[in-house]
């Protein structure tokens, strides 16, 4: 009964089957969101599934001079990466798996996929992929530490760094975003980073490099990388709610579910509405704002929590 | 760090039309840039030579589908100066009528280019949607969005019907509403200012050796505009304010436009309320006589000039184009290197290049 539940977890809910299909409503929403505040009209519901099953029909190309093995591991240990941390942060209440310093356990295994991606455009012959890569690791560089200064300040103030340890202690509305507001706003930004999205998404510029380091790729290694993606966005969602959204609050009996599933809507609502309102940062633009801004804005939230939690 | 060449067209997304740029990299740095044109070329003006002048009416059209009307009001007038017509003043009227709808449509359309080029695709939606209604505007009164066809040798073939006025009217006041936005935009935005402010710089001194005309000329302190300088058409009593700056970055360019998009809404009202009554054409001979004409005009990328030779038959003997966009790409070429790679795209899309008027 055990095994069969811990299958069930890790494959239905909350885990892969369940993750598929709320990042492509995710996805969807975010777009039409977007296309709204744009005047537009915007994706059907069914638009990411009918992109991921057209590629998936697609024919598997191997792009000429690069590694075919190298090329179709990649975006699997990708997505991979992204489907395990998604069963170390809590999904409202619940995470599958929960230990001391999950946080950043799930912080590593999401970090991975960038560096694949950073590889998958550095083995390909083109220049606009071995541009993207770079970009992709230039802007690494630059969002994971914010990223995790940002999200190092709850973890220290509840002197643990088990993520449901961190939602326990906002327990009764005490969210860590109404006492941490920077570190809030920092970890968001890196968040964005992360998920090269507006105004922090040169890496995949399309003007300047194309797709990035994802030019040269299609059919079914492509779908394996916008899956990647549409589902960091959801755990990358998840991770911010837990820590500093109070993650599924209580309040009245059964709603904690929809206390979450609004702080979600209303995450994602944030990040569509930065995509509306921002140029893209360049390159360099966005090193010097992560380390002149970002990272010590991080750095005083973080002093100022130990400070005052001491 | 090693060299790579980064090649930007024929085909990439940067562009609207092909070209290509071939561009030397150091990591994030352009050291050289070449430019190669004439992937649109398609021999128009050997081609008009072929047809005859009233025939080549629907050729010039179709040299460009941005500033179409420029290119025909541009070989009329150099068709009319060869017969010694002059054209009836509402006639006139109608084509700078024309002329000012297709700076406001062809501004729009480069605000969004730019826009989309730095990643801000909000107020690439927001350009293009406003630029339908200059469009819509000038298809309710010609018939033809793109290619309008408004034009005649002596004179116009659309007409300005009160009826049309009304609906004109109201289109200029939904544009020049919402032209507030990207007078925000370009004023205060600090995303947009990050991304252009300082970025492309053309000195004074580049522009004048090059002769880069209009926007871009203007954008570096030149002090410039057919329309003033040499009126033509109805221009010589419309007077259009030209306005300057001299910053020479892509923002001057994007303000120098945005201001010319609200000059353009007031003449076009200006001219709802003072049109000329009269007839719309003079009829005219099929046959031109000997002789050679040169005409400039201000088309939305800067003065742009039409040469015709006749030999006393019904089709020219010879025609030369020379677009805004030649000076510009010879410009673009010593801009290029040494810009950060992030700042190509804002570059060549902030030079508001058009290919085909360019490779005709």
């Amino acid at each position: 009964m055990h095994v069969l539940q811990a299958l069930g977890e890790m494959l239905i809910f909350p885990g892969a089957l369940y993750g598929l299909i709320i990042s492509m409503l995710l996805a969807w929403l975010d777009r039409k969101l977007v296309a709204v505040m744009q005047g537009r009209v915007g994706p059907p519901i069914y638009q990411p599934l009918a992109d991921t099953i057209k590629l998936f029909a697609k024919e598997d190309l191997d792009t000429e001079g690069v590694n075919p093995t190298l090329a179709g591991l990649l975006p699997v240990v990708a997505l991979a990466c992204t489907m395990t941390a998604a069963l170390l942060v809590p999904v409202g209440n619940h995470a599958v798996i929960s230990f001391q310093g999950d946080l950043v356990i799930a912080l590593f295994l999401l970090s991975l996929p960038t560096l694949a991606l950073f590889m998958a455009g550095w083995i390909v012959p083109s220049v606009y992929n071995v541009v993207g890569g770079n970009r992709t690791l230039l802007q690494y560089f630059a969002y994971e530490v914010p990223l995790l200064l940002g999200l190092a300040a709850p973890a220290a103030f509840s002197q643990s760094w088990r993520i449901t340890d961190l939602m326990a202690r906002q327990a009764g509305y005490r969210w860590f975003v109404l006492g941490m507001p920077l570190g809030f706003l920092v970890s968001s930004m890196g968040l964005i980073g992360k998920l090269e999205r507006v105004p922090l998404d040169a890496p995949h510029a399309k003007a300047e490099v194309g797709a990035g380091p994802l030019t040269e790729y299609s059919g079914r290694k492509l779908a394996f990388w916008r899956l990647t993606s549409w589902l960091q966005t959801v755990v990358g969602i998840n991770l911010m709610i837990a820590v500093y959204l109070g993650g599924a609050d209580r309040m009245w009996r059964y709603w904690g579910l929809g206390t979450y599933l609004l702080k979600m809507l209303a995450y994602l609502g944030g990040l569509a509405l930065v995509q509306v309102l921002y140029a893209r940062y360049r390159v360099d633009q966005v090193s010097r704002i992560s380390w002149r801004v970002l990272v010590p804005l991080g750095l005083l939230q973080l002093l100022v929590t130990v400070w005052l939690g001491a | 760090m090693s060299q790579i060449t980064l090649p930007i067209g024929p085909q990439h997304p940067l562009l609207k039309e092909p070209m290509a740029l071939r561009l030397g990299v150091e990591g994030e740095r352009v050291v050289s840039a070449e430019v190669e044109i004439g992937y649109v070329h398609r021999g128009i003006e050997r081609l008009m030579q072929e047809r005859t002048y009233l025939q080549n009416m629907v050729v010039v059209e179709r040299i460009c589908g941005i500033c179409s009307h420029a290119h025909a009001t541009a070989y009329c007038q150099a068709v009319e100066a060869l017969l010694g017509v002059a054209v009836p003043a509402r006639a006139a009227a109608i084509r700078v009528l024309f002329c000012e709808l297709e700076r406001i449509h062809s501004h729009l359309l480069w605000l969004g280019v730019l826009a989309e080029a730095i990643g801000f695709t909000t107020i690439f939606m927001y350009a293009w949607r406003e630029r339908e209604h200059a469009l819509d505007a000038m298809e309710s009164i010609s018939g033809g969005r793109i290619a309008h066809g408004a034009n005649l040798i002596g004179g116009v073939r659309a007409d300005l019907t009160p009826d049309l006025a009304i609906a004109l009217g109201s289109a200029l006041r939904t544009i020049e509403e919402r032209l507030g936005l990207f007078d925000d935009l370009v004023e205060r935005d600090r995303s947009f200012h990050r991304r252009t402010q300082g970025i492309g710089l053309m000195t004074l001194d580049l522009v004048r050796a090059q002769g880069v005309v209009g926007p871009m000329a203007r954008a570096s302190g030149a002090s410039y505009d057919v329309r003033v300088d040499a009126p033509y058409a109805a221009y010589s009593w419309l007077r259009p304010p030209v306005p300057i700056t001299e910053e020479g970055d892509v923002w001057a360019r994007a303000w120098v436009r945005v201001r010319e998009i609200r000059h353009s809404l007031a003449i076009c009202r200006q001219l709802i309320v003072s049109l000329p009554e009269g007839p719309l054409a003079e009829r005219v001979p099929h046959r031109v006589p000997a002789g050679e004409a040169v005409i400039r005009i201000e088309a939305p990328r800067g003065e742009l000039l039409y040469y015709i030779q006749s030999d006393n038959s019904d089709s020219p003997a010879r025609v030369k184009v020379r677009t805004p966009t030649l000076p510009t790409l010879m410009a673009l070429k010593q801009v290029l290197p040494g810009l950060q790679t992030g700042d190509i795209a804002t570059v060549v899309a902030g030079a508001d290049l058009c290919m085909a008027c360019a490779d005709r």
